[in-house]
């Protein structure tokens, strides 16, 4: 669909970016959420069904990971924009 | 006039004009059919033959399990023509068998991949679009959410005009 994001893709010899979670295993198995400010790390297969809080700029937004989110970015999940109400 | 597809192609285009009419063929995609079905530049619709229009038609059904493109390879500098008196039919049989013994196409140093292999025209394309938008939309990334608001998707302005987007970013597409 976007012929620009193939084009201007990262380069293959790199791999995915992404940062190592000292800690993935373990929030595996408590389920306890990993709090990251790395909003540009991509998601990997592994990170499946870890729960994260991810910077928004503010807060921390809670991301459960799903099979379906692999290969995008965590940031892509945490909204940095608030929707514009009249008070 | 020219029905290939459901999709008719008037009389009085180009060839490789007339070829644009369907959604997912451009000017470039276009110029590399008529290359394959070695329909010249200056060719009308009306001057198609019904073989080239079939042709055409069944490669469009299904670009991606067409027929390989043939490979007719060169004679060797050190190539002796054989004697006048060989059988045209034995001839036929060593082009044939030269043919299939051949090496793949490269190009430069990589080898070569047919780009009309993956290409995608009509309804595949339009689902395959559909399908994009509803995967961003299901996973609820940034760009699905903007997808749901009828927001332009990619960072543009919504002060003023995104009317755009604020048409097409629905759903259902098509």
């Amino acid at each position: 669909m976007r012929a620009t994001q193939i084009l201007l893709k990262r380069s293959a010899w790199k791999g995915p970016y992404f940062v190592a979670f000292p800690d993935l295993r373990e929030a595996l198995s408590t389920h306890r959420p990993i709090r990251t400010d790395a909003r540009s790390c991509t998601i990997l297969p592994n990170f499946v069904g870890v729960r994260f809080e991810v910077h928004n700029g503010k807060d921390y937004v809670p991301v459960m990971v799903t099979q379906d989110m692999v290969g995008h970015k965590l940031g892509e999940f945490a909204a940095t924009r608030k929707r514009f109400t009249f008070r | 006039m020219v029905h290939i597809l459901g999709t008719l192609l008037k009389d009085h285009f180009k060839v490789k004009y007339a070829l644009t009419k369907f959604y997912g063929i451009g000017v470039n995609r276009s110029n590399q059919l008529c290359a394959r079905f070695q329909i010249h530049d200056t060719c009308r619709v009306k001057e198609l033959t019904p073989y080239q229009i079939t042709a055409i038609a069944s490669f469009l059904s299904s670009p991606s399990t067409a027929p390989a493109l043939p490979q007719y390879p060169l004679a060797p500098p050190t190539f002796t023509p054989p004697p006048p008196n060989t059988a045209s039919s034995d001839l036929l049989a060593k082009f044939k068998a030269q043919q299939a013994n051949a090496p793949p196409l490269k190009m430069k140093n990589k080898e070569w991949r047919d780009p009309l292999k993956s290409l995608k025209v009509e309804s595949d394309l339009r689902n395959e679009i559909r399908e994009n938008i509803a995967h961003q939309r299901m996973i609820g990334s940034y760009v699905g959410r903007r997808h749901a608001m009828h927001l332009p998707v990619r960072g543009q302005n919504t002060q003023n005009n995104a009317r755009t987007a604020k048409k097409l970013n629905t759903m259902e597409r098509w």
